[in-house]
């Protein structure tokens, strides 16, 4: 059975090392990927299904038990995360399915996505830190091979930042993690939050906590961290910003997620009540910067940041409540960022500019797009009954249970600001007087694969009574760590 | 001898990081590599130093030095290796289609 | 069963939205009218059960595990915005069908219409809170695209986006009053809370929620100073205005304070705010309406004004007051209603709204302008008993002399508030006389306009008819809606069952001899208005809210502009600078503040003098890096950094270590020398001494964080590693001498995998940013 917890990452791995013989074969390609996407999805579900009904699952790789080897852990959060990915992942293959060239495919693309797929799928599983940098470096690497495919001179220029400043915080992580064996003497998680706890994370260690959480940051684009993010999301293909955005950053909140509950969760007075600074400035500076800008991609890629910003709400705030929140937020996100980065592509292949100022009326010439566009706005802004509001409800009302009421407020507001920045691009591009007639008809795979990921986030907030328990469930098993290590240490 | 090594280490971040913040391409490769270099001394060193025997076992001797920093600094440098060469292809692609190494003149505006 | 009438609504939007374009030879508004009419009847129905004292209720699952419940409940003040909502719905629905021409996009126009009636009955029958707030945000939205229904107007989209954000605001502020409301009281339910009142009014928390959950009122019920969303909302067709702006979405904020005014009305804080606010909007909406130009502008402003009056009475508390404030509510709805219709008709006929241009009009259209006459008497308060409208302002005026009665810190007010209701009324007057006069009486300017005017058709005219029948009928017969309707909506909002009998005629009371004060300089002032009129244009300006709203937009753009781009350079120099910054200073005061400094000099290895030499060439090579101005030096001197490194690692016993540093240093020299051929030569920095000191402090301190991090972490180690166990089972299980083979290939083999993967994935990348040379050709 526990094997079934290597699968979500081998047979990304597997079809990616095997795409990359058949780069010529078109069609052959789009068949494989497509049926080892069902094939994870199908896994992958069944892993949620067989995790939430019966146990958490441990892959003793090699045979080895934890401590000593590296583990795979399929918790409540793991699954609940995995599942997410392989949803992205299909409906981001058929987003891909024409609107990715035969000369980007020729050029590995799909190798590069599977990759990706296989790195953010470890590191949503691994029970090892190291062995978390390790799947870093993969799902990064595989996203430098992403943002420069195309070619192009923006492409380069942006990559060289994004490449720089992540390769930064890898060195970081690695020395950080050294820091780290130092004090307790071990990489595994179980046994670094049952160490860390022993000794109540006293001395070196809560200076060592903020080391890692600048690394944790820096990929997940919190203030001051996330210079890279902006510009570098808008500059490849849109399928490839939508990757990154709903999948890179979120590994960043995830690693946070899973290290503040579960190692460094003895100083919450002064690590959490920290985050919850970064968290809210992270979530003004970000809506403001979508504000500033008349580039379309350039404001949806903004956005990424108060979302990040809320979900580091719910890890500072650290109670049930808020991590469910951040949880909650955190699936929403990833279906929603995905969804719009596919939408502003679309949209900007369309009008053939991605300047606001010169869009307009295009409502008439592709509905349909204008349609889910608002929608997606709605959704992204938190108005129920969608997605974006049961995550928020539960942070706020954690926030502001737990007294951060300023938090609370700015949280509020840049609600108002993200809705304002989108609304934005609704008003200005598909209202208004045709200004330039449309380059091109509106691709419709890219249509349907936005419209099934709106569903979800839909889905999402209509029927939260399919999902929250679930992940209250999960929340509840971060909050208490002891689950957690007693699971993995077996004693 | 620690605490020394610890102190290069840092040396070798902060050439590193100095690199990183000038203009040049070139240099910033190199800084990126300086500060590799620098991490992997970090690691080797907070597993002691000179403890024991090098970690291949031999019949009779029971004191080894820690080999699991060992291991994880193989990998970490096998990754650099990874990223360090893709870096400088990088540079060089950037370089020919941007028409600069500096930068400075790579900045870029919002409207492309 | 209350779960059927509010899906209603959205069932309807969802059978048009699919089905109407299909039969589009008969306008699709017959196919709607029947959804209000009927839920219009069906809520008659239910006015029985409440004439008992009971009410209707129900629930269903929504979200049980978060307490989200879809519990609705049918109280007197739910059923009077119930009849509002599908009375005037479906009168606004048959005059839309005579307004609005079936080349629009009906389809469109309806279905957003829909949405907002199913909304806004959810937001007057929700129990759960946040359910009402759900609601109350789908109303903001349905409002948004019926303003932005002619989506092609600047005018339109300008209207719909200042509504939105202005209500969404409101919205939000309000959702944080009930998340803390909830908190407070540990209930969702809005019975719940209103039974454990004492909760919130003993919470320190009681004015936080009190003010946010008025903003969120005041922002929906176009309160000062918010109130300017509502004139930019007259951009979408008038029976929209007729229906949202006026009739109900707008008096959902006074839905709102009613409904949590038994929680409420006891605090002085609530008293001053919500009386203080609506008596200020009363006077400055009566006051701009008075020098409007567009008929609906005056509409506007109208209501703005009105709806401060009914937020006052709604701040006096007092059992008159709320019966008056209940009373205008529904007879706002009708007069003003009409008003809106007529406004439209003569639009509609004479291709204008702006009173500068017509006039005269009576003799081309006598009903509509019967109608608008009835109307706006009853609007100004007309004393005569034949106008609803004079009633309720009766009341107003007798509520406002009744505070003077009233001890405390309310009455240290009390004594002004006749005085300002009568100053707000004087202009209600004004502009009253303006509307119907200016438009109706005097020069006919007919052969200026684009049409030439004439009755409106009879389809067209039924709708303001029937409102105006309200008017007189109930100004003359008021009980009879006061038993069924007024009574029981009042009720629920003071919590006792008292039962005024309105009288229609009250006698020559104080309150009457206001009214007559307000008719007397209301008449001098409106018909030498003209010459008012500079005086008007020039007060306001800067001060107006929509001055502010436009300040504070421009300026919220503008600093966002600013702000990015002095963070968001694109130089990376100034990016890493602030990481590096940010990381340094938290650190260290993190470290600072958990004692984490620590130094122990008693488990190191000793120093000897071969690894410290290395360790010295190494770290002067590594400085001279920077210095280098050849490219073939500075690969010189990074490689005695990584071959000095090797040598370390053969002296600290790290063989494997030692070999795979010495092959990957030498590739990596390879292709150095490989690429930096390619590249140009190293420039001499031509940085200021300043910026070089900057990168000086930031390198040196990164470099020295992360000494004092690692030698701290060093002298802490507190536990047994966990080598000991490859030391012992690297042979026994794992078959291997050497220990370091032993974990790469087997203890940990998940990460050689992987980074075999990294390494693959680097060669992909290069490969193909080498072969990809197709510029600006990305996109497919």
């Amino acid at each position: 059975m526990s094997n079934l917890v290597f699968l979500p990452i081998f047979i990304p791995l597997f079809v990616g090392a095997l795409l990359i013989f058949f780069n010529e074969k078109h069609s052959l390609t789009l068949k494989l990927s497509f049926v080892s996407l069902v094939l994870n999805f199908g896994v992958s579900l069944y892993l949620t299904f067989f995790v939430f009904t019966t146990h958490p699952l441990i892959l003793e790789t090699g045979g080895w038990k934890a401590p000593y080897g590296i583990i795979l852990v399929a918790d409540q959060l793991s699954v609940i995360m995995i599942l997410s990915v392989n949803v992205i992942a299909g409906a981001a293959a058929l987003f891909a399915y024409n609107t990715v060239s035969h000369k980007m495919v020729k050029h590995y693309f799909y190798p590069l996505f599977f990759l990706l797929i296989a790195g953010v799928s470890g590191a949503f599983l691994t029970g090892d830190l190291f062995n978390l940098f390790v799947f870093f470096e993969v799902l990064l690497m595989a996203s430098y091979g992403l943002i420069i495919i195309g070619g192009s001179k923006h492409q380069f220029r942006e990559s060289v930042k994004y490449i720089l400043l992540n390769l930064f915080s890898s060195i970081l992580f690695v020395t950080t993690v050294s820091f780290l064996y130092s004090v307790t003497g071990t990489v595994n998680m179980a046994q670094l939050g049952q160490r860390v706890a022993e000794i109540e994370q006293e001395g070196i260690l809560t200076g060592i906590a903020i080391l890692l959480f600048i690394v944790f940051a820096t990929k997940g684009a919190l203030f001051p961290l996330y210079f890279w993010l902006p510009k570098s999301y808008i500059v490849p293909s849109p399928v490839v910003s939508a990757l990154f955005g709903a999948l890179l950053t979120k590994v960043g909140v995830y690693s946070m997620l899973r290290v503040y509950t579960l190692i460094f969760s003895h100083k919450l007075e002064l690590t959490h009540t920290f985050f919850i600074w970064v968290a809210s400035i992270t979530m003004l500076i970000g809506v403001i910067g979508a504000l500033s800008t008349s580039n379309v991609k350039l404001i949806i890629a903004y956005n990424i940041m108060p979302a990040i910003g809320f979900m580091l709400l719910g890890i500072g705030t650290f109670s049930p409540e808020s991590l469910a929140g951040t949880i909650y937020y955190l699936v929403h996100d990833m279906a929603i960022k995905a969804a719009l980065f596919f939408l502003a592509g679309l949209l900007v292949w369309h009008a053939g500019t991605s300047n606001l100022n010169k869009m307009g009326g295009y409502i008439k010439s592709s509905p349909l797009l204008g349609w889910m566009f608002f929608i997606a706005a709605l959704v992204l802004a938190g108005i129920p009954p969608f997605s974006g509001f049961v995550g928020k409800y539960l942070l706020l009302r954690g926030a502001m249970d737990e007294e951060h009421y300023i938090a609370a407020g700015i949280g509020l507001l840049s609600s108002l600001l993200i809705l304002f920045s989108v609304i934005r691009v609704f008003i200005g591009a598909f209202w208004g007087e045709l200004k330039e007639e449309p380059k091109e008809k509106v691709n419709q795979p890219g249509l349907i694969a936005s419209g099934i990921l709106i569903f979800i986030s839909i889905a999402l907030g209509v029927g939260a009574e399919w999902f929250y328990p679930y992940i209250q469930s999960a929340a509840d098993n971060l909050i208490d760590p002891q689950i957690y290590i007693d699971f993995v240490l077996k004693e | 001898m620690e605490i020394l090594m610890s102190i290069l280490a840092g040396t070798l971040f902060a050439a590193g990081v100095y690199l990183l913040l000038q203009k040049q391409l070139l240099k910033i490769v190199l800084g990126t590599a300086l500060i590799s270099h620098g991490a992997h001394l970090f690691i080797l060193t907070m597993g002691k130093l000179n403890r024991g025997k090098p970690p291949i076992l031999v019949k009779g001797i029971e004191d080894y030095t820690d080999p699991l920093p060992q291991a994880l600094i193989l990998t970490s440098i096998v990754i650099s290796f990874g990223v360090t060469s893709f870096l400088l292809v990088l540079a060089y692609r950037t370089y020919q289609s941007n028409k600069t190494d500096m930068m400075d003149q790579l900045r870029g505006t919002d409207d492309e | 069963m209350l779960h059927i009438y509010i899906l209603i609504p959205f069932l309807a939007a969802l059978v048009i939205g699919l089905a109407a374009k299909k039969v589009s030879r008969i306008h699709t508004g017959w196919f709607v009218l029947p959804v209000p009419a009927i839920l219009f009847i069906m809520f008659c129905l239910k006015l029985p059960v409440l004439a008992e004292g009971k009410i209707v209720q129900s629930v269903a699952d929504w979200i049980p595990s978060l307490d989200i419940q879809l519990s609705f409940y049918l109280d007197g003040l739910s059923m009077l915005f119930s009849l509002l909502i599908t009375g005037i719905g479906a009168l606004v629905v048959l005059y839309s069908i005579f307004y609005l021409s079936r080349k629009e996009q009906l389809v469109h126009f309806y279905v957003y219409l829909l949405l907002f009636m199913g909304s806004m009955l959810g937001v007057v029958l929700s129990d759960n809170v946040f359910v009402l707030y759900t609601f109350w945000e789908f109303t903001s939205i349905s409002s948004f695209l019926l303003i932005g229904f002619w989506f092609y107007r600047d005018r339109s989209t300008y209207g719909a986006q200042k509504s939105m954000l202005i209500t969404v605001f409101g919205g939000l502020s309000m959702l944080g009053a009930l998340i803390l409301m909830s908190n407070t009281a540990e209930t969702n339910s809005i019975r719940v809370m209103i039974a454990n009142r004492s909760d919130i009014l003993e919470s320190d928390l009681f004015v936080p929620i009190l003010i946010l959950l008025l903003v969120g009122a005041f922002t929906k019920s176009a309160q000062f100073p918010f109130h300017s969303w509502l004139p930019d909302a007259m951009e979408a067709p008038t029976p929209v205005s007729a229906y949202l702006h006026s009739a109900t979405m707008v008096k959902a904020g006074l839905y709102l304070v009613a409904r949590f005014s038994l929680i409420f009305s006891g605090s002085d804080v609530f008293f001053i705010l919500v009386s203080g606010i609506g008596l200020i909007t009363l006077c400055l909406g009566s006051f701009l309406a008075s020098r409007q130009t567009d008929l609906k502008g005056i509409l506007a402003y109208s209501t703005i004004s009105q709806l401060g009056m009914i937020m006052a009475m709604l701040g006096f508390g007092t059992g008159v007051a709320i019966l008056a404030a209940i009373f205008h509510i529904f007879n706002h709805a009708t007069f003003k209603g009409s008003l809106f219709m007529i406004a439209g008709i003569v639009d509609h006929e004479t291709g204008t709204r702006d009173i500068r241009r017509l006039g005269g009009l009576y003799t081309f259209m006598p009903i509509s302008a019967t109608l608008a006459f009835i109307g706006a008497f009853s609007m100004a308060g007309v004393p005569l008993p034949i106008f609803n409208g004079f009633l309720s302002k009766e009341m107003f005026f007798d509520s406002s002399l009744k505070l003077g009665q009233t001890t405390g810190f309310a009455g240290m007010f009390a004594e002004w508030i006749p005085i300002i209701a009568v100053l707000g009324s004087i202009f209600t007057f004004v502009y009253s006389m303006y509307l119907v006069f200016g438009t109706f009486m005097g020069k006919s300017n007919v052969k200026q306009l684009e049409k030439k005017p004439h009755e409106a058709p009879i389809g067209m005219l039924l709708s303001p008819i029937i409102l105006v029948v309200f008017v007189i009928l109930v100004g003359l017969l008021p009980n009879l809606i006061n038993e069924p309707i007024l009574a029981p909506a009042a009720a629920a909002v003071t919590g006792d069952l008292a039962i005024t009998h309105l009288q229609f005629w009250h006698g020559l009371n104080a309150p009457f001899y206001m009214s007559l004060l307000v008719i007397g300089i209301g008449a001098v002032l409106a018909f030498t208005l003209k010459k008012w009129q500079p005086v008007y244009n020039r007060i306001p300006g800067k001060f107006s809210s929509d001055h502010w709203y436009q300040f504070m937009l421009n300026g919220l753009l503008k600093s966002s502009k600013i702000i990015t781009g002095f963070l968001m350079t694109g130089s990376h120099r100034l990016y890493l600078s602030i990481i590096l910054l940010f990381m340094v200073i938290s650190t260290s005061v993190f470290m600072y503040f958990t004692d984490g400094f620590k130094i122990s000099f008693d488990d190191l290895a000793p120093i000897t003098w071969p690894e410290v030499l290395i360790g010295l060439v190494m770290a002067v090579a590594a400085i001279a890096t920077i210095l280098m101005t050849q490219r073939i030096a500075a690969i010189i001197v990074i490689g005695v950094v990584g071959y000095g490194l090797s040598l370390l690692f053969v002296f600290f016993r790290a063989p494997d270590l030692a070999l795979t540093q010495l092959i990957v240093e030498t590739i990596t020299v390879a292709l150095f020398l490989l690429c930096f051929a390619h590249l140009p030569a190293l420039k001499k920095s031509d940085k200021k001494p300043s910026e070089k000191l900057v990168d000086f402090i930031l390198a040196s301190s990164t470099g020295a964080l992360l000494t004092i991090v690692a030698v701290s972490s060093h002298s802490s180690k507190s536990f047994e590693t966990i080598s000991k166990y490859f030391v012992d089972n690297s042979y026994k299980l794992g078959g291997g001498d050497n220990i370091v083979n032993v974990i790469l290939v087997d203890f940990r083999g998940l990460d050689t995998l992987f980074e075999i993967a990294v390494l693959g994935l680097a060669a992909l990348g290069i490969y193909a940013m080498i072969k990809y040379r197709d510029k600006g050709d990305m996109n497919h």
